[in-house]
C-alpha cells in the first residue's frame, strides 16, 4: 500500500469537471484500488458522485492511497496528476 | 456578506402588505411561517427576491419563507420588532390556519384529529373484544377458562383506558406537552378512583366524595369517557401555553408542568367532570322516557341519536337502564335499539368498506366493520363513520328503523307467556346478541334493516373525497411534466428546465461534452427553474447551489448550471432542496438567473448528465 498528502491548490476545490478527469486518470489503473480521504471519510477515486458529494475545497488536505497493481509507478503517476490539475 | 437581518425583516413586512396584515408569525428551523389576513396584499415575486429569502411557498394556511438555518430566528426576532406581531410558537400558527375554519366545522374536526393516529390501538383491541366476548355466547364453558381471562385482558386493555390514549393524542393536536397530556389521561382514570364502568353498582351515597373548596368531588373515574378528556386536555394544554410564555425561564421547568398539572385536575374533576355526569344522568333519564313513547317513535329517536351517545362516551351508562328493566319486568328492551343502532353502524361502515379506493381507508374499514358488527362501535365509528359523517348519518337512519320496527315485535319469554321483544341479559348487542334474545328471527331481521339500510344510504350518497384534494394540492404547486430526454434500462430522465435540448457533444465545455461525467444532455434554458427529471432522493446540493446530485433506482444523474459558474460563489443560484430530500419529476430544485451568469461570462447551459452512465445499458439521449 502506497499513499501520500495532498493539499488541493485549485480554487474551486475538487468540483465536477476536475473530478470528471480525475475518476478518468484513475480508470487507466484497472489493477489499483485508489482510494482518496479527506478526514474521517474515504472514496473510490472511481465513484465520481461519491467524490463530489466529498465537497472538497481549496486548502483541504487529503490522502490518496493506492492498493494493488504497480503501487509505486502508479502512486507517483497520480500524484504528479494531482499537482498538475488539483 | 452576512445578511441585514433588520433590512431583510423589512422588506418582507413592506411586501406582505405590513404588519397589520399578519395574523401570526413563527419560525422553525429554516423556514419563517407566516400567516396572512390578506393574500392579495402579498406580493410573492418581490418576497422571492429578498437578499436572505431564499424560497417561498404557501401550504396548510400558511406562507412559508425559506431563510436557513441560525439566520431564521434572527430575522423572525426583526421581523417581530419590524411588525409588531406578537411571537407564536409554530403551533400556534397551525391554529391560527385552522381557526379560518367557521367554528363548527373545527369542533367537528377536533374528534377526528384526536382518533386518527390511535386507530390501530382501537381498531385492534375493539376487534379482538369483539371476537373474544363473542364466543362465550355460544360456547359458555369458554367463558371460565384462563384463555377467556387473558384474552379479555389483552382485548379490553384499549378500551379500558382509553382515556390515556385519548390524552396523549389531544395533547398533540391542541400543541400541549404530550408526557403532561398522558399524566391527565391517566388521573382521570386513576386506580384510587371508582370504576366509572362499575359505578352503576352503588348507592348515590355509597361514593365516596372529596370536599374541596366548595365543590362536591365524587371520586369516580372517566373510564370509557372521551369528550371530557379532550375538553380537559384542551383545558391543560392553554394553559401550559399560557405559562410558558409569562413564567420567567429560569423557572418555567419547573413551575409551568406543575401548575399545569395542578389547575387541569382541579378544573377537570370540579367543572368538566360534573358538567358531564349531570349531563350524563339527563341523558340517562331521557333515554328511558323517551323509548316508552310514541308506538315506536320515541325508540326511533334513540336508535338515531345512540351513535351520538357513543360519541360522547355516554353509552357504557346504559347497563343501568338495561339492568332496572331486567330486574322490573323481565325483559331488556333497550337492547334492540342499541342493536339495531350499533348494527347500522356496522352497514355503513361496511359500505364504505366496499365502496372506498383508498387502500389506507380500505384497511381500517373492514376489520372495524366486523368489530360493529360483534357490538364494538367505537373503531367503526370514530374511524370511519363520524370521519365521513355521511355514513354516519346513514348509520343513525338505520338504527332509527331498525329500532321502530323493534318495538313493535314481541316475544316470547322462558314461561312461554308473549312479553315485549328484548334480550334477557345485558350488555350485548350485534352478532353475540342472537342468543340473548326472546325471538331470534325478529332479531336476525331488525338486524338486516337496520344494516340494509345504512348500507344502502352510505352506498348511494357517500362519495371519496381524497382525489379531489390531491388535485388541490397539485395546483398549490403545479409540476410541470416535462419530455423524457435520457433513457437506460435503469429508468428515464425527463428534461431538467424549459428551453432547447442539445446534445451532449454540442455543450460548449469539453469536460461536459466528451462524456468524461457521463452520458447526458445540455439544454439552453429559457426559464430560470431547474426541475427534478424524475420521482427520486437528492443526494447532494453544491454550496455553490449551482449544481444538484440525484439518484434513482441505481440512475446517478449531476445537473449542472452553466459553465464554469461554480466561479460565481452561489451569487444568482437558489437552492429549492437540500441534500436527503425525496423529490417528485417535475418538482423545482434550483433557480438561477440566466442575465447574471451572461454578465459574468459564463454559458447558461443546463446540463443533465447520468454519471454512472458506463455501468447502465441502452443509455440514449436526446429528444424523441
Amino acid at each position: 500500500m502506497k499513499s501520500f498528502d495532498y493539499v488541493i491548490t485549485d480554487p474551486v476545490g475538487i468540483h465536477a469537471r476536475p473530478a470528471g478527469i480525475l475518476v478518468k486518470e484513475v480508470k487507466n489503473y484497472k489493477d489499483s484500488t485508489i482510494t482518496l480521504t479527506k478526514g474521517e471519510k474515504s472514496v473510490n477515486l472511481l465513484k465520481l458522485m461519491a467524490l463530489m458529494q466529498m465537497g472538497i475545497k481549496q486548502g483541504d488536505k487529503v490522502t490518496v492511497t493506492v492498493e494493488g497493481g504497480d503501487e509505486e509507478a502508479v502512486c507517483a503517476k497520480i500524484e504528479e496528476f494531482f499537482k498538475a490539475n488539483m | 456578506m452576512a445578511l441585514d437581518y433588520r433590512k431583510c425583516a423589512e422588506e418582507i413586512a413592506a411586501n406582505i402588505g405590513g404588519g397589520s396584515n399578519v395574523i401570526s408569525a413563527a419560525h422553525c428551523a429554516t423556514r419563517l411561517r407566516l400567516v396572512i389576513a390578506d393574500n392579495s396584499k402579498v406580493n410573492k415575486e418581490a418576497l422571492e427576491n429578498i437578499d436572505g429569502v431564499k424560497g417561498m411557498f404557501e401550504s396548510n394556511g400558511q406562507l412559508q419563507l425559506i431563510i436557513g438555518t441560525g439566520t431564521v430566528n434572527k430575522v423572525y426576532d426583526e421581523f417581530l420588532a419590524v411588525t409588531g406581531a406578537s411571537a407564536a410558537s409554530k403551533a400556534d400558527v397551525k391554529a391560527a390556519a385552522a381557526s379560518r375554519m367557521p367554528l363548527w366545522k373545527k369542533i367537528l374536526k377536533t374528534p377526528g384529529d384526536v382518533f386518527v393516529p390511535i386507530l390501530p390501538a382501537i381498531v385492534a383491541s375493539g376487534l379482538m373484544m369483539g371476537i373474544v366476548e363473542a364466543i362465550p355466547k355460544f360456547w359458555p364453558a369458554f367463558g371460565n377458562s384462563d384463555w377467556f381471562s387473558f384474552l379479555d385482558l389483552v382485548a379490553n386493555t384499549a378500551f379500558a383506558l382509553l382515556p390515556v390514549l385519548v390524552a396523549i393524542s389531544s395533547a398533540r393536536v391542541f400543541g400541549g406537552n404530550i408526557f403532561l397530556g398522558a399524566v391527565i389521561g391517566l388521573m382521570m382514570v386513576h386506580p384510587a378512583l371508582i370504576n366509572a364502568w362499575t359505578v352503576g353498582n352503588y348507592a348515590p351515597g355509597e361514593i365516596p366524595v372529596w370536599h374541596l373548596f366548595f365543590f362536591k368531588v365524587q371520586q369516580v373515574g372517566y373510564q370509557g369517557h372521551v369528550i371530557p378528556v379532550i375538553l380537559a386536555v384542551l383545558l391543560m394544554s392553554t394553559v401550559e401555553k399560557w405559562l410558558h410564555k409569562h413564567v420567567p425561564e429560569m423557572i418555567d421547568l419547573f413551575v409551568t408542568p406543575l401548575c399545569t398539572v395542578l389547575i387541569t385536575a382541579f378544573v377537570t374533576f370540579t367543572v368538566i367532570g360534573p358538567i358531564f355526569s349531570v349531563f350524563e344522568s339527563w341523558v340517562l333519564v331521557g333515554a328511558e322516557k323517551l323509548i316508552t313513547i310514541g308506538h315506536g317513535a320515541g325508540a326511533a329517536v334513540m336508535g338515531a341519536i345512540y351513535p351520538l351517545t357513543v360519541v360522547m362516551g355516554l353509552h357504557h351508562m346504559y347497563n343501568v337502564i338495561e339492568a332496572g328493566m331486567i330486574s322490573s319486568t323481565g325483559v331488556n328492551f333497550w337492547m334492540p335499539i342499541a342493536s339495531a343502532a350499533n348494527f347500522a353502524q356496522f352497514g355503513a361502515c361496511l359500505a364504505v368498506a366496499l365502496k372506498c379506493k383508498n387502500q389506507k381507508t380500505k384497511s381500517v374499514a373492514l376489520p372495524s366493520s366486523l368489530s360493529a358488527s360483534l357490538g364494538i362501535t367505537e373503531p367503526a365509528i370514530f374511524g370511519i363513520n363520524f370521519r365521513f359523517m355521511k355514513p354516519f348519518i346513514a348509520g343513525m337512519i338505520g338504527g332509527a328503523v331498525g329500532s321502530f320496527f323493534s318495538t313493535w315485535m314481541h316475544g316470547i319469554n322462558a314461561k312461554g307467556e308473549i312479553v315485549k321483544f328484548g334480550a334477557t341479559t345485558y350488555g350485548v348487542t350485534g352478532i353475540p346478541g342472537i342468543p340473548a334474545v326472546n325471538n331470534v328471527p325478529m332479531y336476525i331481521v331488525e338486524l338486516c334493516i337496520a344494516s340494509g339500510i345504512a348500507f344502502a344510504i352510505t352506498w348511494f350518497i357517500w362519495k371519496e373525497d381524497a382525489p379531489a384534494k390531491k388535485a388541490k394540492k397539485g395546483a398549490e404547486e403545479p409540476p410541470k411534466d416535462m419530455p423524457v430526454v435520457v433513457r437506460c434500462s435503469a429508468g428515464e430522465l425527463k428534461q431538467p428546465v424549459e428551453g432547447k435540448v442539445i446534445d451532449r457533444e454540442s455543450i460548449p465545455d469539453e469536460t461536459f461534452a466528451t462524456g468524461i461525467l457521463g452520458d447526458g444532455i445540455g439544454v439552453e434554458p429559457t426559464s430560470g427553474t431547474v426541475l427534478a427529471p424524475f420521482d427520486g432522493t437528492v443526494t447532494s446540493v453544491f454550496d455553490t447551489k449551482h449544481a444538484v446530485t440525484l439518484e434513482k433506482d441505481g440512475m446517478e444523474v449531476l445537473i449542472h448550471i452553466g459553465v464554469n459558474t461554480v466561479n460565481m460563489n452561489g451569487d444568482g443560484f437558489t437552492a429549492y432542496v437540500k441534500e436527503g430530500d425525496e423529490v417528485k419529476a417535475g418538482q423545482r430544485l434550483l433557480g438561477f438567473d440566466s442575465a447574471k451568469i451572461k454578465a459574468a461570462g459564463y454559458s447558461d447551459c443546463v446540463v443533465m448528465l447520468l454519471t454512472n452512465s458506463d455501468d447502465l445499458d441502452d443509455v440514449e439521449c436526446g429528444l424523441k
